[in-house]
């Protein structure tokens, strides 16, 4: 006799059902993905607007007589340049509306929907919210359409992490919003969160040179800002405004902390085996050989020496490398006698 | 009112006698104005109460007979044929329902062609309309002031008349024999569920109640199938914990000279009834609690 014969429904089937449900049971009722006719949209007046252009402005010009008719029609000329790209392939990402009676607003994709206005467009894709989102998921909604923007300013970043957090805290209480916290709000990396914090708890002179637009770089800012002393932070922010790179901004304040340090101390630790011989240190820059070499030789006990040196080529870290073992050599024998 | 519907989109698993002994329930049981809808165009569900008629044009076809209220001589039936079906939604044309030999149960009968007719429209501007009729007529204030309930029987498809049922439908019901290739139907469904779900409004969700095993036999295959549907994390919470078995006299009673007509006038201590009493009951517990 054969063994009996066990039924079930094949693993494809299963995993298949067992999807579906979990999608209508995480999803049912909180968003669609559907085509609005345009002309059904409007933009929300409660949304914190960076953009003074508005839907009459593009539907029936700006008027010559409009008090930022200047600005506007600067960002006419930008919202052109979208609605090229949306005539030739479309609006890529649906905006985000919802719901409001008869009409549709716009919680994130003002420029994409003016922008298909101008482009002629009748309709645009939209998910759509059955009713207006929480403030909290409203901002985090914008911000989250906002950070895949390149045109935004670092203050107008900050500013919307700002209104994150503000949110955040309404809705959960008075809590203390850390770098990881932010990280799981908003889903940027853990050194992202870090550097917003930074800036955003920045001194107020740093935080008005970012404001002033100054200072345009995150990294930038949450360097600056974690320095204490004001004079160097004001060196920082100078150099930040003469163009330093991050780098060079990093090295200033290194340089000038390392001078402060060494007048403190320069306590080794004591723990680990006996010390017995100094280690010398490396570095990358033949020029700080080059610079201990010629101060050693042109003392007058050592000139002797400096013919040993003359040839050696400061431009090669091998030469450079050598010499200085030779230096040390020659004077742990002078110094031995 | 409460919309409830019976769908697979696999034939023979028994939505027509499902949804003949849910509507009888309501209606016998629980005194509800009940609503029948015949949405398969092969007209099952309508020869249940009505003696369907050959559709001269479509000999193949069932039409609904002379509706008794039709009056010839009547000014106000004028334009009237006599005949009316649920196809009418789709005809810009009124629909009046039969009454049955159950007090409360009316029935919108299926019109083969016609229906058929809807089924078949592909071009999208059509599909999108044939998708809402059905909603748009059992939201009307005639039928909510006439009715407490309604129960759709749907033809076997994934089509727009499967569709429709699911945006006008409150609840569903998937009722499924076990084995392969009715779970495999049971898939469609629930992808169409999913559909309509993620574009429902938040206040009126469309409510999977569950799969309702049907026809069932103690043999190996269908306990098998059954016990890996409720072992399913995710489908075992919708697998529902009541189920039809296999029984002769419930296509006994299908039968047009069949005495009694319904599984509900049986005696009290038939299993038959005590089995559609309980199932039926938890169904409407679920739907009218």
């Amino acid at each position: 006799m054969s063994k009996k014969k066990r039924f079930g429904i094949s693993e494809a089937l299963t995993r298949g059902l067992s999807e579906t449900i979990n999608v209508v049971e995480n999803n049912s009722g909180v968003f669609r993905n559907i085509v609005l006719p345009l002309s059904r949209i409007e933009l929300d007046p409660d949304n914190p607007r960076k953009l003074a252009i508005d839907l009459a402005d593009v539907r029936a010009g700006i008027r010559p007589d409009d008090p930022h008719y200047l600005r506007k029609q600067e960002e006419l000329d930008k919202l052109k340049e979208l609605a090229h790209t949306i005539k030739t392939s479309g609006v890529i990402n649906p905006v985000v509306v919802y719901k409001l009676g008869e009409t549709y607003r716009i919680v994130a994709g003002e420029r994409r929907c003016l922008a298909s206005i101008l482009a002629g467009k009748q309709e645009i894709e939209a998910r759509v919210f059955n009713e207006k989102p929480k403030g909290f998921e409203l901002k985090l909604i914008q911000w989250v359409e906002n950070t895949a923007r390149e045109d935004l300013t670092l203050d107008e970043r900050l500013g919307n992490v700002r209104e994150i957090i503000r949110e955040y805290l309404l809705q959960h209480g008075d809590v203390e919003v850390t770098a990881t916290l932010l990280k799981n709000i908003t889903g940027l990396s853990l050194s992202q969160t870090t550097y917003y914090l930074a800036a955003l708890n920045a001194p107020d002179d740093v935080q008005m040179e970012i404001h002033n637009g100054n200072i345009r770089n995150l990294d930038k800012a949450a360097l600056i800002a974690s320095v204490a002393s004001p004079d160097l932070r004001r060196q920082a922010i100078d150099a930040c405004i003469n163009g330093s790179s991050l780098k060079e901004i990093r090295s200033i304040i290194s340089q000038q902390k390392m001078l402060k340090k060494s007048r403190v101390s320069l306590q080794a630790s004591t723990r680990g085996r006996n010390t017995t011989r100094i280690n010398m240190g490396s570095t990358l820059k033949a020029e700080v050989i080059k610079t201990i070499v010629e101060s050693v030789v042109n003392r007058k006990e050592f000139d002797k020496y400096m013919d040993i040196f003359s040839q050696v080529n400061w431009m090669d870290l091998r030469q450079t490398s050598k010499a200085f073992r030779k230096l040390i050599e020659i004077m742990e024998t002078e110094m031995a006698v | 009112m409460e919309i409830i519907a019976f769908v697979n989109n696999k034939g023979g698993v028994g939505k027509t006698t499902c949804s003949k002994l849910m509507a009888e329930y309501l209606s016998k049981t629980m005194n509800l104005r009940t609503l029948c809808i015949d949405f398969d165009p092969q007209c099952n569900f309508s020869h249940q109460y009505l003696r369907m008629e050959i559709d001269p044009a479509a000999p193949e076809g069932l039409m609904p007979p002379i509706h008794p209220d039709y009056d010839p001589a009547d000014p106000d039936d004028q334009d009237w044929d006599g005949r009316s079906s649920i196809a009418e939604i789709f005809y810009g044309q009124g629909v009046v329902p039969y009454p049955t030999y159950v007090p409360n149960l009316d029935i919108a009968p299926g019109h083969a062609e016609k229906l058929l007719t809807a089924e078949s429209v592909r071009r999208s501007e059509v599909v999108d309309k044939v998708h809402k009729q059905l909603a748009n007529f059992l939201n009307s204030s005639d039928v909510h002031a006439a009715y407490d309930a309604v129960v759709i029987d749907t033809a076997p498809s994934k089509g727009p008349l499967t569709i429709s049922v699911m945006k006008a439908a409150t609840h569903i019901i998937i009722p499924s024999v076990m084995e392969e290739q009715p779970v495999q139907g049971i898939y469609g469904m629930l992808q169409l569920w999913m559909q309509e779900s993620l574009i429902r409004e938040k206040n009126r969700p469309l409510q999977l109640i569950g799969i309702l095993p049907n026809m069932f036999k103690q043999t190996r295959l269908h306990k098998d199938i059954l016990t890996s549907l409720q072992e399913s994390s995710a489908i075992g919470k919708y697998v529902l914990p009541v189920k039809f078995s296999q029984r002769i006299v419930f296509a006994e009673v299908d039968a047009a000279d069949s005495n009694p007509r319904s599984i509900f006038d049986f005696q009290e201590q038939h299993v038959a009834k005590t089995e559609a009493m309980e199932v039926c009951s938890y169904i409407a517990e679920r739907i009218f609690a």
